[in-house]
């Protein structure tokens, strides 16, 4: 453990004494994120500039240590879960907001910065951040690009990467570099596209500058109940298929919406089978089209109640029903596994009703919150880690879930990412080839392999010795971006 | 010069293959209609993606299609057209899918609907070497490991062969219309911050042209908001605005820089048509290369880059970042570094 200590050293002496912890309890903490899986640090940093990130990077290249980034430590996938004497790089320290030029539609801000304070920080100005995701009160936007972030109000807005001009990132090589631009194109390949969402494995975010968007002048929200969860998922599809792109479409089942309503007290009808809160927003006259629109599909499909938000307090209230969804379900059980796969909205019926039948075979409570009118899931297994043999029951209908998803021609993830948890079903999705294409770009970023090994990528998954010979890169920089797991890093 | 045209993806693989094991440079084409961005390249051979022209799948219910790269923009267009839907990217009818996604071209209507790599969900790339590499999903939304589609859309034909897209696209609006009004200076800064989601506020030096699209009761509104500020010229029902083919010159730049920026590189130009919110500037300028390196002069201090998109003059030096990165991402794709050498940025 030498090197650890050396590297600690070396740390505090650039970053502070106070800003590096290598104490047990310290590593336990940050042992993991929100996912299931937990791993072990071996030193936690906690920069707060653009320097000390190099400094992170020299030092752990020096000590030959994995970089762990992590923001909020909120992500549901473990990309942020340690393995091994990892060095866990910790951005909240860097939150501030640098800059805001609404003549420029852009903002500058530090990764730890919470996605929510972005929001607050802009209220007056007439634009907004638009990416919220449910985590946003404590999500940073340093995470939110790790992941390439979703939200509700991404069905009509984009995920993350359609919010993001540009990065300043700390390479692996302890270099500074800006991928994108503050205008709308920069020279080169679209580095910024490939670093948003890949979960800190391509280089440390010093800064992002981010897009501003016009705030709507107009919203219209309403709540819409249903007997049957058929006929909401129906409604969604016939919400698209008449042209009406809302601003938000999202589904939650009775199981979730009686937690929440016990919780927090937003009106939600606990009688229905299912309910849909649909957003509409734009110019005044276009919201009033499309709610015509949207309350038609509804009524082709049985819809049997219809509460509509008369005020911006009913708006944030009904909000405040979806929003609290991930608090409200410690009320079914103390641990909970949520799950995120895409499918094609036309798919959704078939795949809700088989992630019901799986969790009813391997009698597991589950409840759905997600985004429907981007066909994203969202499954949520409740458990009690206590009850013997109920982890290798929730993994087991993980597994079954994820192939269901796959089968029906989706993704394996909509916004949380791959991180450790869903690497090996990689293979689901993509061709050898693919994933050593994949693996190549990472080495390009990454010819060290030192930035949060062992994630995104399944074990095996190799550039292959091609691309590293022509390049005249020495040999040591193919990596093999998998190595299997270790043994109880599920919790 | 030899023009290759399959009509298959092994046989584009085949080609590519082949061309590798003969260390053979060679240029990927679709429907030419983008061929001048991109620095001038001596290459062997021809691909041509032409005869790759399929519409694979498309679904109103899921607002994406997936098309063969060689698919032309005019076929489909009138097939989304039919099920009142449309990928707003605005290239002409006769260039390609694939070659649209690898020139990113900026639509007019980018300041509503964003930029093209945006739409760009999957895509099935041939690299050099002839590995047929797929990425994303054939979902609006996906998480799923490295997004080579990104690196791929304006890649210009240097990482690989486009032989499948998969795009997001959208309803057709209920209505169109171009608003002209003919004010001077700070009209476009007037009109950005009063009129509510505008699918584009296209400058010249003449006048100003509004875009509008959605239900007729919207963009009246619209209009009325646009009346409030400037004096109203003209107005053109079922119109969009021009891009940069309406501009009489022999080179065009496309210039891209932050928006506040697009006053100082216009300045003493007279063709050209910006787009206000976004930053783009197409410029006309004479086959002339002081003016053009005048231009980029300028742009360069307003932090943006100057391409070529008709003419002579190619990409412009504009520095590449992470150069390093570039030069292997170029090896890993292209390995015996045949696709279209020195064509992109960097000179890859």
């Amino acid at each position: 453990m030498a090197n650890l200590e050396a590297a600690r050293r070396e740390l505090a002496a650039a970053l502070g004494e106070g800003e590096v912890l290598s104490e047990p309890l310290a590593l336990r903490l940050y042992a993991r994120d929100a996912s299931i899986v937990e791993g072990s640090a071996g030193l936690v940093a906690f920069p707060r500039s653009a320097d000390d990130l190099v400094a992170c990077v020299r030092t752990a290249a020096a000590h030959d240590l994995a970089i762990v980034p992590r923001g909020s430590g909120t992500g549901l996938a473990g990309a942020s879960t340690p393995i091994g004497d990892a060095l866990v790089v910790v951005t909240s320290k860097m939150d501030r907001i640098l800059e805001i030029r609404t003549e420029d539609r852009l903002a500058w801000v530090e990764p730890g910065l919470f996605n929510l304070d972005l929001g607050t920080a802009l209220h007056g100005t007439g634009f907004t951040y638009m990416p919220d995701p449910s985590s946003q009160q404590v999500s940073s936007i340093g995470g939110n690009v790790g992941t390439n972030a979703g939200g509700p109000h991404c069905l009509a807005y984009g995920v993350t990467s359609a919010h993001v001009h540009a990065l300043d990132l700390v390479l692996a090589d302890g270099s500074l570099a800006r991928v994108g631009a503050e205008g709308p194109e920069a020279a080169g390949y679209d580095l910024r596209g490939v670093v948003v969402g890949a979960e800190g494995t391509l280089g440390l975010v010093a800064a992002a500058c981010v897009r501003l968007t016009p705030e709507p002048p107009a919203i219209h929200t309403m709540l819409m109940g249903f007997d049957a969860v058929e006929d909401c998922a129906a409604t969604v599809s016939g919400i698209i298929a008449r042209g009406v792109v809302p601003a938000a479409l999202e589904m939650m089942d009775q199981g979730i919406v009686r937690a929440v309503e016990s919780f927090a007290h937003a009106g939600y009808p606990t009688d229905a089978a299912a309910v849909l809160l649909v957003e509409v927003d734009g110019i005044a006259h276009a919201v009033a089209a499309e709610v015509r629109e949207v309350e038609a599909a509804a009524r082709a499909n049985g819809v049997v109640s219809v509460r509509e938000a008369a005020t911006p307090e009913e708006r944030g209230l009904l909000w405040k029903g979806r929003k609290s969804a991930f608090g409200a379900i410690a009320r079914i059980a103390p641990h909970y596994h949520l799950h995120d796969c895409v499918v094609p909205r036309t798919k959704l019926v078939e795949v809700l009703g088989g992630v019901y039948e799986i969790c009813r075979h391997e009698e597991l409570t589950v409840t759905n919150v997600f985004h429907a009118g981007d066909g994203n899931l969202h499954p949520l297994l409740s458990f009690d880690r206590s009850e013997p043999g109920v982890l290798e029951r929730v993994l087991r209908a993980s597994e079954e879930i994820v192939r269901l998803c796959v089968d029906a021609g989706g993704s394996l993830s909509g916004e949380h990412g791959i991180g450790l948890e869903k690497r090996d079903f990689m293979p689901l999705v993509f061709t050898p080839d693919d994933l050593a294409t994949q693996a190549c770009v990472r080495s390009a970023f990454d010819p060290s392999g030192r930035m949060n090994p062992m994630k995104v990528l399944p074990d095996g998954a190799r550039c292959g010795d091609f691309a590293v010979a022509a390049a005249g890169a020495d040999a040591a920089g193919v990596v093999d971006a998998g190595a299997p797991i270790p043994e109880g890093t599920w919790i | 010069m030899d023009l290759i045209a399959p009509t298959t993806r092994e046989r584009v693989r085949a080609a590519l293959r082949d061309a590798s094991t003969r260390r053979s440079p060679i240029a990927i084409i679709g429907g030419r209609t983008h061929a001048a961005k991109g620095n001038r390249v001596e290459v062997d051979r021809e691909l041509s993606i032409a005869g790759l022209d399929r519409l694979v799948a498309f679904d109103r219910a899921e607002m994406l299609a997936v098309a063969e790269g060689g698919m032309r923009i005019g076929a489909l267009r009138e097939a989304l057209a039919e099920d009142g839907q449309e990928w707003p990217a605005d290239a002409p009818d006769e260039a390609t899918v694939g070659g649209t996604v690898a020139a990113a071209p900026s639509s007019p209507r980018r300041l509503r609907f964003g930029p093209l790599r945006d739409t760009v969900v999957e895509l099935e790339l041939v690299t050099g070497d002839g590995r047929l590499v797929r990425s994303g999903a054939r979902t609006v939304k996906s998480v799923q490991g490295y997004d080579v589609h990104r690196l791929a859309t304006g890649s210009l034909g240097t990482l690989g062969t486009i032989v499948q897209v998969a795009v997001k696209v959208r309803p057709l609006p209920h209505a169109r219309r171009v608003v002209v009004v003919e004010d001077g200076v700070e009209t476009e800064r007037r009109l950005l911050e009063a009129v509510p989601l505008p699918a584009s506020i296209v400058a010249t030096a003449e006048r100003v042209e509004i875009g509008l699209e959605g239900w007729p009761e919207e963009i009246e509104e619209q209009t009325g908001a646009i009346a409030g500020v400037a004096t109203v010229a003209e107005i053109l029902d079922g119109d969009t605005p021009a891009g940069p083919e309406a501009i009489d010159a022999p080179v065009v730049v496309e210039a891209g820089v932050p928006p506040s920026k697009l006053d100082t590189i216009l300045e003493g130009e007279s063709a050209f048509r910006a787009l206000i919110g976004v930053g783009i500037a197409w410029i006309g300028l004479p086959d002339d290369g002081d003016r053009l390196t005048a231009l980029r002069r300028r742009v360069a201090e307003a932090g943006g880059i100057a391409p070529v998109i008709r003419g002579p003059g190619g990409l412009g030096d504009a520095p590449v970042p992470a150069i390093e990165v570039h030069r292997r991402l170029k090896a890993a794709f292209d390995p015996a570094n045949i696709l279209a050498p020195g064509r992109f940025w960097g000179g890859l």
